[in-house]
């Protein structure tokens, strides 16, 4: 087998040098042949005579001995491709359509599949990947559907779970890193010592971290990036065991990692132990909520993510029934669930991108009707010359060949130039936010994509041969030759089949609009939901205290009260406050509150709340309003009488119809001692806290941050001037206060309420282009078509205007044909939108899957452009000059 | 000059492989050799003898190489490769096979029946 490749592939490239050594081969065996009749005799003239005689075709026997080496496709193929070429450029306007048309298609459909490649596809970048899995606690009846994993659930984990062959922990968070006054906040990632076995692939120079460095007291070691290692040790191959300072601690260094390590998104420039007391390693300490920590697991070779889940499910029961709190755990319906690790991270973007996937193949299918319809013209247009082509003797074989070649050039070249189109169209989707989608970095034109769009075209141009190929040789030659003889109409059948073709993509586009409209209908509905807080004029960074400056909440309060009282100093500051979360940030962990006096209703499970630890002028600078009572002030802090206020949400669910204020609550799953319990003093109105589309009432509670504390904080201000303004006084306010602290995170309410809208306005963006470019194809194919045949009936046009018909019946007779294919659609296009509204169910906010006004508005919309496309050849029909046409031909 | 015989369908490859397993020979010659080692009872029809050539050569049992001529021109020289000469092994013993066999069958008498 390879050594007829390499013959052939000799053969192709010395093509020149095989073609001159055939030749002469054969006139040698003719000369010889001569000489030796000549020889015998034979007079010179005879002998060459005969000797070219017994020899036969010269050129006959050298085409058997083309094809005794393959080559005669390369010849047919090259044959067939100059005659593509020369056929296209006869027809320069149908093909710079075609290729447009091509280049938008394959270009977006390029596009779309480079974003769900890089996002649903490509394996993580681990060996085995498929092995990879994470574990999270849910409560799916207290209202929290995820709460990550915690410290205690890993030291239960471990080593218990056979399915398993290692379980590690993760978080990602940010460190203050450099020496005093140079610092930069960084991302880092906390890790437990199996977390790079678990993945497969560690540091390159070092080790990973032991289990003694999971403690406070002996965590000061680091492993760093790649990049960290270039950039700040330049590469220094002796790095082990010098120091790194994070959070105004040395840490020594103890590995670094290679390369191309890069854990999903996290672009960590440091890996940190995760440590932890002994105190919260204890089971009891397990569903304490608010969980920012993740766990991921490797499956041991054969096992299954049913085997695993099962293993803890039953790790679950044995551990509940130790705990005194198993009831209320129970009722919260909770489980720890494993959900392969990859499936996990792309779960809430799936649905927008197969959607996205599905709409921009509508597309294709729209373009390719619209390119089979042309090229049927074309085809009518020729097929006397390929009847008789047929008649002469050309194979069906060698037809079909002729057109595959034709239509495949036709999209290698559209592909080609869909590939400038698809490279800016990564640019845009990555402008709309694609980069921030989970693994949405990785989105770029590369390799694999190309060698998809070559696959594709290849496959695109196949299939478009084939109904022109059935086109021509369905028929026999001889009835296409008298069919389509001069002066006579389309037959009957082929006329059908492009009306038919009309219908498709009119409907195709009317699915593809009514698509489109839901999703812009869902992201104006949510553009009008209020967020529950004034966001404009607000900015929020966020800061993290360091643990040895500031050992006790009193310490951080006081850092924050010193914040507070600088900023709001500042002229154009209106308001100042810092708290432990903040509306929109990723932070979605809810924690218990358990109500005085509250009787559970039977069946009824503990509910997770949002919980704030708040500071300053918090309730001012982020602009909630004030519904019953006051708000928290810092005096709450100082105060040893325990307050708190809480939400509307809160209040409604637990006192209906009741006032709040002066009713107790404990922070945790159940009553505290009496001196811990909270006084509610305020409510106020219910905010969104993940995104504008959250639409369950969840609840919130806000404490005085004493009572709250948290290292991560973040700082709010709230003025009369620009946001950009108000964050350079937060930075340098900070930098002020504490000369180690830097703000990280740093955007304005407006902003991140925007972001988080990103997930219905990028599907929404990109449907409005694919309906608009649909919409383009579909006026090209009506136009097209109906032009072509206003000139087929030129002549039967002619007739009936000298007849005494009158304009008006022309132009309405083709006004009627627009109507009729637009009607069967449309109709179609119903079906089609039904199905998809049903599909798209899941993606849709506060819009019904099939809304009359959608459908009726989407309809208006085809039905406006179709006739415009109609217009112009209408118009053309009824202008036709008798005389002129009939003296024509 | 007397009549060759037609050749059988499939025998020009293993009377070219014969040929040119004596000795290395251009087209022509093999023409020649194959008419002299039948002692002038096979006649091959010229025009499919380069085609056949340059199939046995593109499946490696030939290769070619350029060379003098007996009369000092340049012509192209097949000589059998080890491929080609297991493959004329194997063809060889087919066609003994076959040929016992047919006569096997042809002298059995109606007493053998």
């Amino acid at each position: 087998m390879l050594r007829r490749v390499r013959s052939f592939l000799r053969a192709l490239i010395c093509r020149s040098d095989f073609e001159a050594g055939m030749s002469e081969e054969m006139q040698f065996h003719l000369d010889q042949y001569a000489n030796d009749l000549m020889r015998s005799g034979v007079p010179e003239s005879e002998a060459r005579r005969r000797s070219q005689m017994e020899f036969g075709f010269l050129n006959s026997v050298k085409g058997d001995c083309r094809q005794a080496r393959s080559l005669h496709w390369v010849d047919e193929l090259a044959r067939n491709l100059r005659y593509a070429v020369r056929s296209l450029r006869k027809t320069p306007r149908f093909t710079a359509t075609a290729l447009l048309t091509l280049a938008v298609c394959i270009g977006a459909n390029l596009t779309i599949f480079a974003v769900s490649d890089a996002i649903l596809l490509r394996p993580l970048p681990f060996p085995h990947p498929d092995r990879l899995v994470t574990i999270y606690n849910t409560y799916p009846k207290a209202n929290v559907p995820r709460d990550g994993a915690n410290i205690a659930d890993y030291y239960e984990f471990r080593g218990h779970i056979p399915a398993f062959e290692s379980v590690s922990l993760y978080s990602f968070g940010t460190a203050t890193v450099g020496n005093r006054g140079s610092t930069l906040r960084e991302p880092v990632t906390r890790v437990t010592p199996e977390f790079f076995t678990t993945l497969g692939e560690g540091p390159m120079i070092g080790r990973v971290f032991t289990d003694t460095e999971m403690n406070y007291q002996t965590d000061g070691v680091a492993i760093l990036s790649d990049g960290y290692w270039k950039e700040y040790f330049h590469g220094d191959p002796h790095v082990v065991g010098q120091k790194v300072w994070v959070d105004g601690f040395p840490r020594t260094v103890v590995g670094v990692l290679p390369s191309g390590f890069r854990f999903l998104s996290s672009n960590s420039q440091l890996y940190l132990p995760l440590s932890s007391n002994p105190e919260q390693r204890t089971p009891a300490e397990r569903h304490s909520g608010g969980n920012v920590v993740q766990m991921i697991a490797r499956l041991r070779p054969g096992a299954t993510v049913a085997q695993a889940q099962s293993q803890i499910d039953a790790e679950n029961d044995a551990e509940e029934r130790y705990d005194p709190n198993a009831n209320l755990i129970k009722a919260a319906g909770f489980r720890s669930l494993v959900v392969p690790l990859h499936a996990d991270q792309v779960a809430s973007i799936r649905p927008a991108l197969v959607l996205l996937q599905a709409g921009v193949f509508v597309l294709l299918l729209i373009g390719m009707v619209n390119l089979v319809n042309l090229l049927l013209v074309r085809a009518t247009v020729r097929s006397k010359e390929l009847s008789v082509r047929q008649v002469l003797g050309a194979s069906r074989a060698h037809v079909m060949r002729e057109i595959a070649t034709e239509t495949t050039l036709l999209t290698l070249l559209g592909g080609l130039l869909g590939l400038p189109v698809a490279a800016g169209g990564i640019r845009l989707v990555a402008a709309l936010g694609a980069d921030r989608l989970p693994f949405g970095t990785e989105i770029a034109f590369n390799g694999r994509l190309a060698l998809v769009a070559v696959a594709a075209v290849i496959i695109l141009g196949v299939a478009l041969a084939a109904p022109i190929a059935s086109f021509h040789l369905r028929s026999h030659p001889a009835n296409a030759l008298q069919s389509e003889a001069r002066g006579g109409t389309a037959g009957r059948a082929t006329q059908t089949l492009r009306h038919g073709f009309i219908v498709t993509q009119i409907a195709l586009a009317f699915v593809l609009l009514t698509g489109a409209a839901l999703l812009g209908m869902s992201l104006k509905r949510a553009m009008e939901v209020s967020p529950g807080f004034r966001s404009d004029h607000v900015i929020a960074g966020q800061l993290s205290l360091i643990g040895s400056k500031y050992p006790t909440p009193e310490s951080g309060f006081a850092f924050i009260e010193a914040l507070v009282s600088k900023l709001e100093n500042q002229p154009g500051v209106l308001s100042a406050g810092v708290a432990t979360n903040i509306p929109f940030s990723p932070n979605n962990g809810k924690s218990a509150a358990t109500v005085e006096g509250y009787a559970p209703r039977p069946g009824e499970s503990p509910r997770g709340s949002y919980s704030y630890g708040v500071a300053g002028n918090y309730f001012q600078a982020m602009g909630l309003t004030l519904k019953a009572g006051r708000f928290l002030t810092s005096a709450d802090s100082r105060r040893a009488a325990r307050v708190c206020v809480v939400d509307e949400d809160f209040a409604r669910y637990y006192w209906p119809g009741k006032s709040a204020l002066g009713r107790r609550l404990f922070q945790g799953i159940k009553p505290g001692p009496e001196r811990e319990a909270f006084t509610v003093v305020g409510v106020v109105g219910s905010i969104k806290q993940v995104g504008l589309t959250d639409d369950t009432a969840q609840g919130a509670v806000y404490y005085p941050y004493i009572y709250r504390p948290d290292y991560n904080l973040f700082a709010v201000v709230r003025g009369s001037v620009r946001t950009e303004a108000l964050g350079l006084f937060l930075q340098k306010t900070v930098r002020r206060v504490d000369p180690d602290l830097a703000v990280s995170g740093m955007q304005s309410m407006d902003d991140r309420i925007a972001e988080s809208l990103m997930a219905w306005r990028s599907p929404a963006v990109l449907g409005g282009i694919f309906s608009g470019i649909a919409l383009l194809l579909v006026v090209i194919g009506i136009y097209g078509t109906l032009s072509y045949a206003v000139a087929q009936r030129r002549r039967e046009i002619a007739v009936r205007i000298a007849l005494g018909a009158q304009p008006e019946h022309i132009r309405a007779q083709f006004f009627s044909l627009a109507l009729r294919l637009l009607t069967g659609g449309t109709m179609l296009g119903l079906i089609g939108a039904w199905l998809a509204g049903q599909a798209m169910q899941a993606v849709l906010f506060h819009v019904r899957a099939h809304s009359p006004a959608i459908l009726v508005g989407s309809a208006a919309v085809i039905a406006l452009v179709s006739l415009m496309a109609c217009l112009l050849p209408a118009q053309r029909a009824a202008r036709i000059s008798p005389m002129q046409a009939l003296s024509e031909e | 000059m007397k009549k060759a015989a037609d050749l059988l369908p499939g025998t020009l490859d293993m009377l070219i492989l014969k040929a040119v397993s004596l000795k290395p020979l251009h087209g022509y010659g093999v023409l020649l050799r194959i008419r002299q080692i039948s002692g002038d009872a096979l006649d091959i029809p010229q025009g499919s003898l380069y085609p056949a050539l340059y199939r046995l050569e593109h499946e490696g049992f030939l290769s070619a190489e350029w060379g003098q001529s007996e009369n000092n021109r340049r012509a192209k020289y097949y000589h059998l490769t080890a491929a080609g000469r297991r493959r004329l092994r194997q063809e060889t013993a087919g066609w003994n096979r076959l040929v016992s066999a047919i006569a096997a069958a042809l002298k059995t008498t109606p007493e053998e029946v």
